[in-house]
C-alpha cells in the first residue's frame, strides 16, 4: 500500500463525505429548529436527483446541468413548503414517535409518486464536461467531479455558517433551537420561520440529490439508501449541531472509503459500528446537546 | 410536557373499558379456523402472513405500547428468528421444529446483547441507535455469504411431512400464533405487564418507587425481540425460507405500521391490523402497483387522526351509539352533550361515563 494510494482514498472518503455533508446539513437542520426527524428527507435527495434529469434533458447541452442545480432545489424547497404546511404543522405537539412515523408514511407517498413518474428504469444525469475527466494531483490522478464536489461542500458550509452566524433569519433558527415559544413572544412569525427552515432543508437534500448522481445511477431507492447514511451522519455528529453534520459526514465518508479498501464487504458495517460506538460513549452524538 | 399527556393517554385507561374484548378474540380465533375452508392456496397464504405479523406486531407492541420505546431493530430479531431455522437446517442439518423452538431463544439473547448497548440512549437518541443495531446485523446477514448466502437467501427449508400441505401448515401457523399470543398476553397482564406500563406513563416516578428502570426496559426489549424471532421461524414454516431483507430496518417499519393501524393502546390492536394490513395489501397490490401511496396517506391519516387506531376508532363509534341510545329517551339536550363529547375526545381520562367500568382490572 503506497502513500499516494492512502491520499487517493482519503480523497474519495472527502467528495463522499462532501454530498454527505449536503444532505445531511438539511436533516440536521430541521431537526435543530422544528424538533422533527425527518425520514422524507431521503425523498427530497431523490426528487431533486429525478427532477434534474428531467430538467436537464429539457434544457438541453451543457447548460442544462447548470440549470438543473439553480431550478431544482428551489422547486423541491417549494415542495417541502407545501409538505410543512399541509402534513407536518399539525403533529408539532404531538410525540416524537408520531412524528418520525408520519414522516416515514410521507417517504412512502412519495417513493411511489416518483414511480409513478419517472418509472422503474434507472436515469443518468450526466456532469458537463468542464466537470468530467480526470485531475492530476501533484502526481495522484483523481476525478475532477470528486474535487468539484468537495469545493462545492466547502463553499456551502461557509455559506451555511454565514447564513446561522451573520443574518437575521440565522439568528431566528438559533433562537428556535433553544426556544421557539419565547422567540414567538419576541414576534418572530415562528410558523412561517419553521416553513422556511424546512424548505430550505429540502432544497438542501435536493442539492445533494443532484450533486451526487452523475457519480452513480438516478434510481428509485436511492431515498432509502441515502436517508440511512444521512441519520448515520447526524446521529454520530450530534442532531441539530452544523459542526457535528460536518465532523460526522467526514467520519463516515472517510470511514467508508477506508472500509472499501481493506474490507469491501464490511465497509456498511463499519459505518454503523463507528456511529454505534459514539453513541455508547456519548449517547447525543459528538456535537450533540441533551433533548430539552 | 406534550410527551406525558400522551404517555398518559396509553393503555392503562383504554384496557380498563375493553371488556368486550373476550368476544372479539372468540369471534377472531373462529374465523382463524374455518377460513382455510373457503380459502384457495394463495388466499391461504396470506392469511398465514396475517398470523406472521400479528405475533410479529404484537411483540412489538410489548415495547412500543407497554413499554413506551420505539426500536427500529425488530426487524432485525425477526430476521435472526428466521436465520437461526434455516441456518441450523443447513449446516447442520437440524430439523426446523427444532430450529423452530430455539429461534426464540437466539432472537432474544441477540435483543439482549443489543439492548445492552442501545439502552445506554433514551427516547430519540435509543430509537436510532436502534436503527444502527439492527442494520448492523442486517449488513452481516447480506456480507457474510459464506453463512448465510447473502442476498440469494436460503430456500427450501425441508419441514416435517405432516406440514407440507398449505391447509396443515396454516393450522400450524394458527395453534403457533395462540400459543404466543397467550403467552404474551398473560405477560402483560402480570405484575411484570404492570410494572412495564408503570414505566411507559412516567419513568421517572417509576424510578422513585424503587423500580429498575433500564432492567426493566431491557427485559422488555429482550421479551419482544424473543417473540419477533418466534414471528420470523413462524415465517419460515410458511416460506421455507429467509433473506436478508428479513432483517432491513424497512421490514421493522412493517409491525408498526401494522401496530398503528390496529390501535397501540390495547392488547389486541396489532392483531387486528395485522388482519387489517394483510388483507388490504393483498387486495391492492393485485390491484395497483402503489401499495406504498396508499399505506402512506392511511397512515398519515391515523396519525394525524386517530393515533389510537381502529380499536379506538371502533370504541369511539361504540361509544357515540350507545350515548345516542341513551340521550334519546331522556331528552336532556344541554346536560348529556357537554359531557359525553368531551369524554369522547379525551378518552384516555378513565372510563367516561355511560361506558361500562371494569375499573376493578387496575
Amino acid at each position: 500500500m503506497t502513500l499516494d494510494m492512502l491520499v487517493l482514498q482519503l480523497l474519495t472518503g472527502l467528495s463522499r463525505a462532501a454530498v454527505l455533508f449536503i444532505v445531511a446539513a438539511g436533516l440536521s437542520l430541521v431537526f435543530g429548529a422544528l424538533r422533527i426527524v425527518n425520514v422524507a428527507h431521503g425523498s427530497f435527495y431523490m426528487l431533486g436527483a429525478f427532477l434534474a434529469v428531467t430538467v436537464a434533458a429539457f434544457v438541453g447541452g451543457p447548460i442544462g446541468f447548470v440549470a438543473a442545480i439553480i431550478a431544482v432545489p428551489l422547486l423541491v424547497a417549494l415542495i417541502g413548503a407545501i409538505v410543512e404546511r399541509v402534513a407536518l404543522r399539525s403533529l408539532y405537539d404531538k410525540e416524537h414517535l408520531l412524528q418520525l412515523l408520519a414522516t416515514f408514511a410521507l417517504l412512502l407517498v412519495f417513493h411511489d409518486l416518483v414511480r409513478g413518474i419517472w418509472g422503474e428504469r434507472p436515469h443518468r444525469l450526466t456532469a458537463p464536461d468542464l466537470l468530467r475527466g480526470p485531475v492530476d494531483l501533484f502526481g495522484i490522478i483523481f476525478p475532477r467531479y470528486n474535487l468539484f464536489l468537495i469545493g462545492a461542500a466547502i463553499v456551502l458550509a461557509v455559506g451555511l455558517w454565514a447564513l446561522m452566524t451573520r443574518t437575521g433569519f440565522g439568528r431566528d433558527i438559533r433562537a428556535a433551537v433553544s426556544d421557539p415559544e419565547m422567540l414567538g413572544m419576541v414576534g418572530v412569525n415562528v410558523p412561517r420561520l419553521f416553513t422556511l427552515v424546512f424548505a430550505l432543508g429540502a432544497g438542501l437534500g435536493a442539492l445533494g440529490g443532484i450533486l451526487a448522481s452523475p457519480r452513480s445511477t438516478v434510481l428509485l431507492g436511492m431515498d432509502v439508501e441515502m436517508i440511512i447514511q444521512a441519520f448515520a451522519v447526524v446521529i454520530i455528529g450530534g442532531l441539530g449541531s452544523l459542526v457535528g453534520t460536518a465532523v460526522g459526514a467526514l467520519l463516515v465518508g472517510i470511514t467508508f472509503a477506508f472500509g472499501v479498501l481493506f474490507v469491501p464487504q464490511a465497509a456498511m458495517a463499519m459505518v454503523f459500528l463507528v456511529m454505534v460506538a459514539v453513541l455508547v460513549f456519548r449517547p447525543y452524538g459528538l456535537f450533540g446537546i441533551p433533548e430539552r | 410536557m406534550n410527551r406525558h399527556d400522551a404517555a398518559r393517554t396509553g393503555i392503562a385507561g383504554r384496557l380498563s373499558n375493553l371488556r368486550p374484548t373476550g368476544t372479539v378474540w372468540a369471534v377472531l380465533a373462529l374465523i382463524g379456523f374455518i377460513a382455510p375452508l373457503f380459502a384457495n392456496q394463495r388466499q391461504t397464504y396470506v392469511l398465514m402472513h396475517v398470523l406472521v405479523l400479528a405475533v410479529f406486531a404484537t411483540s412489538f407492541n410489548v415495547m412500543l405500547g407497554y413499554t413506551g420505546m420505539v426500536s427500529f431493530a425488530h426487524g432485525a430479531y425477526y430476521g435472526v428468528g428466521a436465520y437461526a431455522v434455516t441456518l441450523l437446517w443447513i449446516h447442520l442439518g437440524w430439523p426446523s421444529l427444532v430450529g423452530f423452538l430455539l429461534a426464540p431463544v437466539i432472537a432474544g439473547a441477540a435483543a439482549y446483547l443489543t439492548g445492552l448497548v442501545a439502552l445506554r440512549a433514551v427516547q430519540l437518541y435509543f430509537a436510532l441507535l436502534t436503527l444502527a443495531l439492527g442494520q448492523l446485523l442486517f449488513v452481516v446477514a447480506f456480507q457474510w455469504r459464506a453463512l448465510t448466502r447473502g442476498d440469494d437467501g436460503i430456500h427450501g427449508v425441508a419441514l416435517p411431512q405432516l406440514l407440507m400441505p398449505t391447509t396443515n401448515r396454516y393450522y400450524f401457523l394458527l395453534f403457533a400464533t395462540a400459543v404466543a399470543l397467550a403467552i404474551l398476553g398473560a405477560v402483560m397482564r402480570s405484575p411484570f405487564g404492570a410494572t412495564l406500563q408503570a414505566i411507559r406513563e412516567n419513568g421517572e416516578r417509576a424510578g422513585f418507587l424503587g423500580i429498575k428502570v433500564k432492567r426493566y426496559q431491557l427485559a422488555s426489549f429482550t421479551l419482544g425481540g424473543a417473540f419477533a424471532g418466534y414471528a420470523g421461524a413462524m415465517f419460515v414454516i410458511m416460506d421455507r425460507g429467509a433473506f436478508p431483507l428479513l432483517m432491513h430496518w424497512t421490514t421493522s417499519a412493517e409491525p408498526i405500521f401494522v401496530t398503528l393501524i390496529g390501535g397501540l393502546n390495547a392488547y389486541i390492536g396489532p392483531t387486528v391490523g395485522a388482519l387489517i394490513f394483510g388483507l388490504l395489501q393483498d387486495w391492492i397490490t393485485r390491484r395497483f402497483v402503489f401499495w406504498g401511496l396508499i399505506l402512506g396517506i392511511v397512515l398519515l391519516v391515523i396519525i394525524l387522526r386517530m393515533p389510537g387506531g381502529t380499536v379506538e376508532g371502533v370504541q369511539r363509534l361504540v361509544a357515540w351509539i350507545g350515548r345516542r341510545r341513551d340521550r334519546a329517551p331522556r331528552g336532556e339536550p344541554f346536560d348529556e352533550s357537554s359531557q359525553p363529547a368531551d369524554a369522547a375526545e379525551r378518552p384516555r381520562e378513565g372510563a367516561p361515563a355511560g361506558e361500562p367500568t371494569a375499573g376493578g382490572e387496575r
